[in-house]
């Protein structure tokens, strides 16, 4: 009788064939490429070929993340993946405590206590996100051309590391760009990389517990990167010293952090340890399985899949009639004497439109950045000029990056805060709106409104899932151009379903359902379809969409997709029936617009503009500088920064700074990744403090009083 | 169980005092709080889970060794039922008596008595400058923010100093457990109410709030009531921890007593979930914006509701 051990993960398939007293006689640890069902065939007819496996006599046990539905096709008993290790851990390393087994998609790790001579397990696994995991790994790897061999081999210990965000692998890659654009070599970003790998695991899946030695490392990336390897020894190292579990030295660390042979099979193996316990499992040949592979996963399709974004003809048509202006809406120039601008300065675009004092909007233009602001502002003040020719600018209203810095320069009447700005904008055209919900190409705002104001928004910063850049990525991928995806998405008569979250795991779930034989129409129609749950629930964090309210408005880049508005508007209705939802008629301009209108009720109120003139934005003289003076030393990263220093005769200067600034002249900051490198450094750090510590006396905190009471040293004198 | 921020940050500043030259820990288990709502409420009880944090977090330190033992130090944790002061002694000595050799009974009566004087008058003297600042509000017909929280968030690391952001702006800042309780002052914003049966007294929050048995919550509730009634309160900022179970029913209740009188209300919860630096800049800058354009309204509209300002106030 022969005993079969199989190992069915998110990425590979594993299996390990022994005798009857668990003898090893075969194993293998393959690729499966999203088809699972396949390779555990071809293993099947493998063994069956090889080592007459028989059908009836031989006794197979089955694991991982897709072992449940395999194992019924072909009569495996399922044990759970972390009993099984956990069950070969046991039997081969008595003295082991604590396990991290790193997958392809998810991270365990296992905890062995002994108490009065019995042994307690305790277990924690994370298969949510793609951080921590072998493809957030590989996906760095892949993308900085490091080719699988020389990725196993690169180190940890010796170099410099950087912080690269563990959290999301999107986000990872996003602090990998930056690295890249600052010349750290791919030795260097590995090794962060496996610091954050390590860190996650730690830091997620410890849960107060302190491993304690022995260790073992199991699964894939844990055996192929040697740098994970001693990135764990020397955390561990440094934890275990800091906990007074022990000194360790090097050589000590490497006995007591073990990568065991057949790192690869503790799942198989522990699937034939428990078949040796039992006498279950009597495997059924493989007819079944070949009969789904070929015809029932079809089957299964139609059963699984969702109808379509739309039942009908008709309700296609109703929709349609309803909210195509979404994307033939367009602002027509048109000539007026004085106009209000208002400008939207984002990290990729520079968008500005007119209004007239009754509020009708009259032009619009944009320019695509080009990485310096001033520019960017020229660029789109002439093309206004153009338009405007001898008409009169009322007032100007700017928000977006660098509102603050570019009122001074442009001579702005208001900087106002993007989310400000949308509202404003949102609440012109639908008053009484309870929500604003924008969907741009890389970011999510929702923003809830009441007393005409914005009393609470969400904006995407945790993960990238949900965004629109997403959706177009995919389409791509397909060969579909962007104005078309809405069409072939309502085309699909029936959808896979997708599962909300991950932006990494919905890639391969992209590839799962296309095995399936879903077709890229219908792949997209499922995206648009999961597009809402991801914005509302997963990024948005909105649990309960009836508490927002009852009025919807849809603007943003994304929401031009009719297909995603169908999606929503399903979504919202299936939360709350008698919802309004709207779309934004100028989607992309809104911010632009609020800006405007916000500048407008600054004129009404005041009769005055402060606005430079075109003329003397078009001769704005600037110098820009970019040395080792203005890199930014707030993190580790060390951003190459540039400063864009502006006569405009007004302002204090900045004489303190190592790149001093005369009075009269602004500057600007920018090349930063994050906010915080808007600020020079400790000695601007230094003069905001003080300039607020004087404001902050004027008008004081309650809050202040009391730390400073409550604090106070007793006099010492003894209690009589 | 997944306890709040606060309870956690408890564990670390438990963890970080182990490592300091020290031989006793005394970490009471607060029962109740006094509070100057005791009376008018059902209850003053502390929040329960602050109050068995000790015991969970104790037992974090003898998980796997005796950290208290190995290091010499002596834990202290005895049951206070601090809004009984009578109580106090009792519970302090049995507890204190064998870790602090020739501690007399009446060493601790008088500490306990002299504590609370000094309780009273930094009370006293915080109150006094709340309304120090509403004056001030008065004269110069500027508006004041109104935190509504708990103790800890003022504490910068879980308040996250959002309270001081409204400061440069222009904004005094107000919390919700140090409003100034003058009768003349308290008589014009419920007096009303009190003649009409509404309510029984100025510090009666059974007309919103029934099960008034959280000290911190049943402040929570009076503060949002002296804000809704307060003209030169424009707006109010609630903060609240993740996984706060107390805060928790107490949201929408607070919500609508602040919005009901027209008060701008902002909310930033699960502080701790995820870090709100970047955000919390645009969220102020936000909130500002709308207490510069609606501030004026809102007192006006509120004056109108009320009789004339005391002339205490002018």
């Amino acid at each position: 009788m022969l005993l079969l051990g199989i190992d069915v993960g998110s990425t590979t398939c594993k299996y390990v064939l022994t005798d009857k007293e668990g003898n090893i006689l075969d194993k293998a640890y393959e690729r499966h490429n999203t088809k699972q069902a396949e390779k555990v065939l071809e293993f099947l007819l493998r063994l069956e070929n090889k080592h007459g496996f028989k059908a009836g006599r031989d006794r197979v046990y089955i694991t991982g993340s897709g072992g449940g539905f395999v194992g019924d096709l072909i009569g495996a008993r399922f044990v759970q993946e972390v009993v099984a290790v956990a069950t070969a851990v046991e039997k081969l390393h008595p003295d082991v405590r604590f396990v991290s087994e790193i997958g392809g998609e998810d991270m365990k790790t296992i905890f062995i206590k002994e108490k009065d001579g019995r042994k307690n397990k305790q277990v924690y696994m994370q298969n949510v996100c793609a951080g921590g995991t072998g493809t957030f790994i590989e996906k760095i790897g892949r993308k900085l051309g490091i080719d699988m061999d020389a990725l196993s081999k690169m180190g940890y210990e010796g170099y410099t590391l950087y912080r690269v965000s563990s959290k999301c692998g999107i986000f990872a890659e996003a602090d990998v760009n930056s690295l890249i654009k600052a010349g750290v070599s791919t030795e260097e970003i590995m090794a962060s990389l496996f610091d954050a790998v390590v860190y996650q695991n730690l830091s997620q899946l410890t849960k107060g517990n302190i491993p304690l030695p022995k260790v073992l490392l199991l699964g894939g990336p844990n055996l192929f990167y040697r740098g994970l390897q001693e990135a764990w020894r020397v955390h561990l190292q440094r934890l275990w010293k800091e906990r007074g579990v022990g000194d360790f030295s090097k050589e000590e660390m490497e006995e007591l952090v073990i990568v065991p042979e057949n790192s690869l099979y503790y799942a198989s193996l522990g699937c034939v340890f428990t078949a040796l316990e039992e006498n279950d499992g009597i495997y059924k040949g493989y007819e079944k399985l070949l009969w789904w592979i070929e015809e029932g996963q079809y089957e299964q399709k139609l059963k699984e899949g969702k109808r379509g974004l739309v039942a009908s003809v008709e309700e296609l048509e109703s929709f349609k009639r309803n909210y195509s202006y979404v994307v033939e809406n367009k602002i027509i120039p048109k000539r007026v004497k004085e106009v209000i601008i208002g400008c939207d300065f984002g990290s990729t675009t520079a968008k500005a439109v007119c209004i007239t004092p009754d509020k009708e909007i009259v032009f619009s233009c944009y320019s695509l950045s080009k990485g310096n602001p001033i520019e960017d502002a020229k660029e789109i003040f002439r093309q206004i000029k153009e338009y405007l020719q001898d008409g009169k600018v009322l007032a100007l209203g700017i928000t977006g990056y660098g509102k603050d810095l570019l009122k001074d320069i442009l001579g702005a009447d208001v900087g106002i805060v993007e989310t400000v700005a949308h509202a404003t904008a949102g609440l012109h055209f639908f008053p009484d709106a309870d929500c604003i919900c924008d969907v741009g190409g890389v970011d999510v705002k929702i923003m809830i409104l009441r007393q005409g104001s914005v009393v609470d928004f969400r904006l995407n910063s945790q993960c990238s899932s949900g965004n629109g850049a997403f959706l177009q990525g995919v389409a791509e991928r397909f060969n579909i151009p962007l104005w078309e995806i809405a069409d072939k998405a309502f085309s699909a008569k029936a959808m896979p379903s997708f599962t909300m979250g991950c932006g990494v795991f919905l890639q391969s779930d992209i590839v799962n359902q296309q095995r399936k034989g879903w077709k890229a129409e219908e792949i997209l129609a499922g995206l648009c379809h999961v597009l809402p749950f991801n914005v509302w629930i997963y990024a948005g964090n909105i649990n309960n969409l009836a508490q927002v309210g009852k009025k919807f408005i849809l603007q943003g880049g994304t929401h031009r997709n009719l297909a995603v508005v169908k999606a929503q508007i399903d979504f919202i209705k299936a939360r709350i029936p008698d919802a309004e939802i709207y779309v934004h008629p100028y989607s992309g301009e809104a911010g632009a617009i609020g800006a405007a209108l916000v500048a407008l009720e600054h004129y009404q109120k005041h009769g005055r503009s402060s606005f430079r003139g075109f003329e003397a934005i078009e001769k704005l003289s600037y110098r820009s500088i970019t040395s080792k003076d203005t890199i930014c030393n707030w993190c580790p990263i060390n951003c190459q920064r540039s400063f864009i220093d502006v006569y405009i005769g007004e302002g204090e200067g900045r004489p303190w700074s190592k790149v001093p600034l005369e009075p009269g002249w602004v500057r600007i900051i920018f090349n930063n990744a994050c906010p915080k490198g808007l600020v020079e450094d400790e000695r601007e750090l230094k003069v905001i403090k003080e300039k607020m510590e004087r404001v902050k006396n004027e008008f004081p905190n309650i809050a202040d009083f009391v730390k400073k009471e409550a604090f106070k040293r007793s006099t010492g004198q003894k209690v009589p | 169980m997944d306890s709040c921020y606060p309870v956690k940050a408890l564990a670390g500043h438990m963890g970080e005092l182990l490592n300091k030259d020290i031989n006793l820990l005394f970490v009471p288990m607060i029962y109740s709080l006094p509070s100057f709502l005791r009376g008018h409420v059902l209850d003053t009880l502390s929040c329960t889970r602050v109050m068995m944090s000790v015991e969970n977090i104790k037992a974090g330190f003898l998980k796997e060794r005796d950290e208290f033992k190995e290091r010499g130090i002596s834990f202290v944790s005895p049951f206070v039922p601090f809004g009984e002061p009578e109580l106090l002694p009792k519970y302090f000595w049995e507890s204190l008596k064998h870790v602090i050799p020739n501690l007399t009974f009446e060493e601790v009566v008088r500490a306990v008595r002299e504590g609370f004087k000094d309780l009273e008058s930094f009370e006293r003297e915080i109150r006094s400058k709340s309304l120090e600042i509403i004056k001030w509000c008065v004269k110069d017909q500027k508006s004041a923010i109104l935190i509504l929280a708990r103790p800890y968030h003022m504490d910068p690391g879980i308040g996250h100093e959002i309270d001081a952001e409204f400061q440069p702006y222009g904004y005094p800042v107000l919390w919700y457990n140090y409003l100034p309780l003058e009768d003349w002052l308290l008589n014009w914003l419920f007096g009303k109410e009190i003649e009409e049966g509404i309510i029984k007294s100025p510090f009666d929050i059974s007309d919103v709030w029934i099960s008034s048995y959280s000290s911190n919550t049943n402040e929570i509730i009076w503060a949002a009531k002296f804000s809704a009634r307060f003209p030169w309160i424009t707006g109010v900022i609630r903060l609240s921890s993740y996984e706060c179970g107390m805060d928790q029913p107490t949201f929408t209740p607070v919500q609508k007593i602040v919005e009901s009188s027209g008060t701008l209300y902002f909310k930033f919860g699960e502080l701790d979930e995820t870090k709100p630096a970047g955000s919390i800049k645009i969220r102020v800058e936000t909130i500002v914006y709308y207490l510069e354009k609606y501030s004026q309204d809102i007192i006006q509209r509120k004056l109108k509701r009320l009789g004339p300002i005391p002339k205490e106030l002018l």
